[in-house]
């Protein structure tokens, strides 16, 4: 029989991991690690995208790029020992090879940021993505106004990148305001309080200001609350949300938030797409 | 002109010629009360007659349960040499019925969308469809008029209707139609779109279970119902077990999985069927479920068969009526239930 269907030469790419190599492995707490890859071609990815990482033989899973856009072939993860998979990734040492899929997701625009006064909050691990977009806004500081972070994390030993968010701090453009729930008797050089605690206290134009978010499905709702009390409007307020894909490509089914696919139209979404989406946030 | 005029055992005895000479599979007698899609040769009970909808619904061999992504082998030195595994082999389905057709047809709507999946379109590219347009309900759970997946024709190389008597119409849709007919001496019809206005008349109406709505109105009315208590009426019998997804000809998710070679240095990665009805489908890593009881889940089932993948794709309803969830469902939950209160809700309001 002849072949006459329209796709009948469709590659199978999308589906096959290329091979990073670890080159550089960091404790950054005691669940998650640090890890810098060599790819065999630069990604091109941008801000706020996430790859879908595995282990040839134990699994795959999608994490979010850590480093800002590069026209090098350098790629960042921070990665939670959470399953089987992750304990196995946890384990790796440079010269070890990670299958890498993507980029994958909508991820930022650097445009929407033009001009804009900027107010990112983290919640620990929402720190990682959001990192992608600091890096590049930290870059190009003088195109904006202002650019305030909030970044929160359960206690001191959590925090992430606390080396570099304390650089950022020293910086002109940068306001970062680094919060923990609580000390537990650990030393701590920053404020204790729920990462939503500073909005009150905060300059926040509602002509001006951009708002970007990502963090636990709970700090949400908090953040919004207190973003409305500064009348920001909701297609100016940025979340990035965590679905558990497993294709990358919107087809797998998991990472669908009633009828838009995360791994898609997000996982960087304007809160005015989905503030109408019941399953969007708790 | 690619219409003809046969006999119903004309026709079986066409089928079974491609049975022979192909890898060809028809609805055949699967225990004592069900039917499959097996493998048929040319001694095959291949027949029109007696039929339920198939356990599995046939587009399923285009989407296995496992399907292998690729292999891959690593060398001393760690390098994985990796491998996709395409499934190229030529194949005939024979004996599929409308809301199956649908099936197939919605099927290939959803996976040449977007990133368009190699591993699917090398099985359909592969894939002659035969189908048989159904002159009498299959059985009592079929609501397939209800959803307009009855006459249903997209997606199929040749269609066959029985007409009055002994006559069947033998139309080739596409080249692989007409290839699969070169050779047959079926007489030529010349009036075949009136014979089947006739097979159309003919058949008894109503025709399989109704909805008591329209199915193109169906998006509007589930929309207003997010909160509505039918979900938990329709799930409190509810298992959770997922049998519904597994035998639907629109459910397409899937789970991904790796497994290691006892040499462990090699393996395949694997999408398997998934089910949005199972209590960790919508689970993230930190441990937080976004649909964690079942009548959170039941509504998303329904919604995306009634509404998102609908307002999605522009194809209608992706719910064929074949039955197949309700007939499977240890616990009698019928889909078509479901969406019928949801619709009677709604005129009460």
């Amino acid at each position: 029989m002849t072949t006459t269907h329209a796709h009948a030469k469709v590659s199978p790419d999308a589906y096959l991991p290329m091979m990073g190599k670890v080159v550089e492995v960091r404790e950054m707490t005691a669940r998650e690690n640090y890890f810098r890859l060599e790819l065999p071609r630069p990604l091109g990815h941008r801000p706020g995208q996430f790859v879908m990482v595995s282990v040839l033989g134990i699994g795959e899973a999608p994490i979010s790029i850590s480093n800002g856009p590069t026209t090098t072939n350098t790629l960042e993860l921070v990665i939670r020992r959470a399953g089987r998979l992750t304990q196995v990734l946890s384990e790796l040492k440079p010269g070890d090879l990670m299958g890498i899929r993507g980029p994958f997701g909508s991820g930022f625009d650097m445009s929407w940021f033009d001009g804009k006064e900027i107010l990112i909050v983290a919640g620990g691990l929402g720190l990682v993505p959001l990192r992608s977009l600091i890096q590049p806004l930290v870059a190009n500081a003088d195109k904006y106004p202002s650019i305030t972070l909030l970044s929160g994390c359960r206690n001191p030993a959590e925090e992430l990148y606390r080396e570099e968010v304390r650089e950022w701090s020293k910086h002109p453009k940068l306001r970062v305001i680094r919060l923990v729930d609580g000390t537990e008797n650990m030393p701590w050089d920053g404020e204790v309080g729920l990462v939503t605690a500073p909005i009150p206290k905060l300059d926040i134009k509602p002509d001006r200001t951009i708002a970007v978010l990502c963090g636990p499905p709970v700090m949400y709702k908090f953040v919004i609350i207190g973003l409305n009390q500064k009348n920001l409007p909701h297609d100016r307020i940025f979340v990035d949300l965590e679905r558990r894909m497993k294709c990358g490509v919107g087809k797998c089914g998991h990472c669908q938030i009633n009828d838009v696919y995360c791994c898609q139209d997000g996982p960087v979404f304007r809160f005015s797409e989905i503030e109408h989406l019941p399953e969007a946030l708790l | 002109m690619s219409e003809f005029l046969t006999t119903v055992s004309s026709a079986v005895a066409w089928i079974k010629g491609l049975a022979g000479r192909h890898e060809l599979f028809f609805p055949l007698k699967h225990g004592s009360a069900n039917y499959s899609f097996q493998p048929a040769g040319p001694s095959a009970d291949i027949q029109f007659e007696k039929y339920r909808p198939t356990i599995v619904p046939p587009v399923k061999k285009m989407l296995p349960a496992r399907d292998t992504l690729f292999t891959f082998v690593k060398s001393p030195s760690g390098e994985p040499t990796v491998t996709p595994t395409l499934d190229t082999a030529p194949r005939i389905l024979a004996g599929v019925r409308p809301c199956d057709l649908k099936g197939i047809h919605l099927m290939d709507t959803i996976f040449e969308n977007g990133v368009a999946d190699a591993y699917y379109a090398a099985r359909r590219a592969n894939t002659a469809v035969i189908a048989y347009a159904c002159p009498k309900p299959c059985d009592d759970r079929a609501f397939c008029h209800a959803v307009d997946s009855l006459d249903h024709r997209a997606g199929a190389d040749v269609i066959l209707t029985p007409l009055k008597g002994d006559d069947m119409l033998v139309e080739a849709l596409t080249d692989k139609g007409r290839e699969m007919l070169a050779g047959v001496d079926f007489p030529k019809c010349a009036d075949a779109a009136a014979r089947k206005v006739g097979a159309v008349a003919a058949r008894p109406e109503p025709f399989g279970r109704a909805l008591g709505a329209k199915v193109s109105a169906l998006p509007a009315v589930i929309k207003k119902q997010w909160k509505s208590d039918l979900w938990d009426k329709h799930t409190e019998r509810c298992f959770s077990c997922g049998s519904c997804n597994l035998v639907c000809p629109t459910c397409y998710c899937f789970d991904v999985q790796d497994d290691l070679n006892l040499d462990t240095t090699s393996g395949h990665r694997t999408r398997t069927w998934d089910a949005c009805m199972l209590p960790e489908f919508a689970a993230v890593a930190g441990g937080h479920n976004f649909r964690p009881n079942a009548a959170a889940r039941q509504r998303h089932r329904v919604k995306r068969k009634f509404e998102y993948l609908t307002e999605r794709f522009h194809e209608g309803a992706f719910c064929t009526g074949c039955g197949r969830c309700g007939r499977q469902c240890t616990a009698g939950i019928d889909i078509l239930d479901i969406v019928k209160d949801l619709a009677s809700a709604e005129v009460e309001s």
